[in-house]
């Protein structure tokens, strides 16, 4: 346990000192089982990582994932998604801001990565909220917090490779993504009444849309929908009806939404420059959340060597901890590492640690995929490096860091309030799950 | 030093391309697959033999260009501890080192290339031979140990202070 240990400090080190996370958890994880074992052992497995990853058939749903969600960005759906919920909920205080949350999460839907959402509603939404005089605190906030959504209402890339990393069904996360995400959206929702309840000026209520406009908007989000009801009603079976017989295995549901996506976006004027951007783009975040991938895989085959699981096993059986207690330890280990690391690695690091140890103890697997990704959302707006942050700075610019963080605040209690929530009722991720063969 | 930047950044351009026209042709194959099976009950037998050969591709094409621009994710919470000569000294030694740690997975997948070849390994349906992935691996995996190589020695010697390295 020790050497295991030893490593995860070695790598905490790498890393701080910016060596690239999939090189510091590889090198370790090379060096670490050298020692367990020989170095001719440690290369071999290594070797034969490098060559099964690029082979495993279960991780392309991985890149078709990413390229979905780039298409979802060039098919201009966001601003659909936006008018939909601006002509319901901009006429309240603070109801852009609102209706800003509504739309990330509608985005979700059909996107996988929380950085993508953070990134195409900030275009879409902060003009707006500027427009209508919103505190920029309340508006950059609504949109970092909002957009964490993206990696828990399904399709998630963090699910799919949570899932991929402990063999827990992809589809069975992916539904029981759903309740948490819409009580997450209900919860941001009371962080922005609560923040407009104490300072009325920073978010002034817009005009009120007639129910023509309303329908006209609603009908507006037709390709959102669609996209949405392909891959996930594709996954669930649901669309299992006579001709076709549509029931998706992941891989085949990433297909069939990033075509969708492709198609919506090419209807609407995607030129030849943008769609190979948007391939480029995803090569490039395929090749890097590969590499973390293997290296995290090399230092989990160490740790795995050395012990770790089993000695936190043994030492929790030994001093009789409850298992609640554990799950609390782990969950404060999560937020501390969440201040450090970015979403992906944080997963890859910890989850073969903990995933044998809240097993054994009886818990959920789907269940604590549902936490993790839940916790990793909370690491994305926690200071100091909170990446939807950092993302949204990136596209206003004229904001600093400290003005969204302070905005971020109320919903960051938020998210602590349905972490708890979450894991003192397991039904409400386990319930959806349950309907599924 | 200039002017080699514009040329490697060309060079760059094909993995790029293949890796990204790979991604697409996987995108139409998976869909083309279900559509095939779901309305007239005929997949595409060779889709999943196809899949694991564009997977090697994707990747592995894209990983010298990504290293070799320094695209890597990494965490820079304690830049501002570095003035600017200690932070180009760690910067290249860290490049350095991590390609230099690559040569030992590259030389095994070679071997393991090798060693398919040896045993005649074919894929299920199309009956390629599998060592052609592994040498794709192998390959490139080498040059991204020597684009991580070339970048460190670049970062030391000249440093990066505008723009980074291409390849």
């Amino acid at each position: 346990m020790t050497e295991a240990l030893i490593g995860f400090g070695a790598v905490l080190a790498l890393v701080l000192l910016r060596m690239p996370i999939a090189f510091a958890m590889g090198i370790v994880g090379m060096a670490g089982y050298a020692l367990e074992t020989n170095f001719r052992a440690a290369i071999s497995m290594v070797g034969r990582l490098f060559i099964d990853t690029a082979q495993d058939y279960g991780l392309s749903v991985v890149p078709l994932f990413i390229l979905m969600g780039l298409f979802v960005n060039k098919g201009g759906m966001a601003r659909e998604l936006y008018q939909v919920s601006f002509a319901f909920l901009g006429h309240l205080r603070g109801g852009i801001a609102m209706a800003t949350i509504c739309a990330c999460a509608g985005f979700s839907a059909i996107c996988g990565s929380s950085l993508a959402t953070a990134a195409t509603m900030s275009k879409v939404a902060m003009p707006q909220m500027r427009k209508y005089g919103y505190h920029d605190r309340l508006s950059t906030a609504s949109i970092a917090a909002g957009g964490t959504l993206g990696i828990l209402i399904p399709p998630s890339v963090i699910l799919v490779i949570y899932g991929l990393l402990t063999e827990t069904s992809i589809g069975k996360l992916f539904i029981a993504g759903i309740i948490p995400g819409l009580i997450g959206i209900v919860f941001y929702l009371g962080a922005v009444k609560w923040t407009v309840s104490r300072d009325p000026e920073s978010g002034p209520a817009g005009e009120r849309t007639d129910w023509a406009g309303r329908r006209s908007a609603l009908m507006g989000v037709w390709a959102v929908l669609l996209l949405f009801f392909l891959v996930i009603g594709g996954l669930y079976g649901a669309l299992n009806f006579w001709p076709l017989n549509l029931a998706f295995s992941p891989t085949e549901a990433a297909g069939m939404g990033a075509m969708g996506a492709f198609l919506i976006a090419l209807a609407r004027g995607m030129r030849w420059k943008d769609t190979y951007q948007v391939l480029k783009e995803s090569a490039f975040t395929t090749a890097q959340l590969f590499s973390v991938l293997i290296g995290a895989w090399i230092f989990s085959n160490f740790v795995n060597l050395a012990g770790l699981p089993e000695a936190l096993l043994a030492l929790v059986t030994e001093n009789s901890v409850s298992p609640m207690m554990v799950m609390v330890l782990i969950l404060l280990v999560y937020i501390a590492l969440g201040c450090i690391f970015e979403s992906l690695s944080m997963l890859l690091l910890t989850v073969p640690i903990f995933f044998p140890l809240v097993t054994s103890l009886g818990f959920d697997p789907v269940w604590f995929g549902i936490i993790v990704v839940v916790v990793t959302e909370i690491s994305l707006i926690t200071p100091p490096v909170g990446l939807n942050v950092f993302v949204l700075k990136g596209v206003v610019g004229d904001v600093s860091t400290g003005t969204i963080f302070k905005g971020v605040t109320p919903f960051w209690i938020a998210d602590i309030f349905r972490l708890i929530l979450l894991v003192m009722v397991p039904a409400l991720s386990l319930f959806l799950p349950g309907f599924m063969h | 030093m200039t002017s080699i930047l514009p040329i490697l950044r060309k060079i760059a351009e094909a993995p790029t391309f293949v890796s990204g026209m790979t991604l697409f042709a996987l995108m139409v194959m998976t869909f083309c697959d279900v559509v095939m099976r779901s309305a007239f009950n005929a997949p595409i037998e060779a889709a999943s033999d196809l899949t694991l050969i564009f997977m090697a591709v994707i990747v592995f094409t894209v990983l010298p260009v990504v290293s070799g621009r320094g695209d890597h994710i990494a965490v820079d919470l304690l830049d501002g501890f570095f003035g600017p000569m200690a932070g180009r000294l760690r910067d290249g030694l860290i490049s350095l080192i991590c390609g230099v740690c690559l040569y030992w997975p590259a030389e095994r997948c070679m071997v393991l290339a090798e060693r398919a070849r040896s045993y005649g390994d074919l894929t299920e349906f199309l009956n390629i031979p599998q060592f052609y992935t592994a040498w794709l691996v192998a390959i490139c995996t080498a040059l991204t140990a020597v684009a991580l190589v070339v970048r460190g020695v670049v970062i030391l010697i000249w440093g990066l202070p505008a723009e980074k390295a291409d390849k």
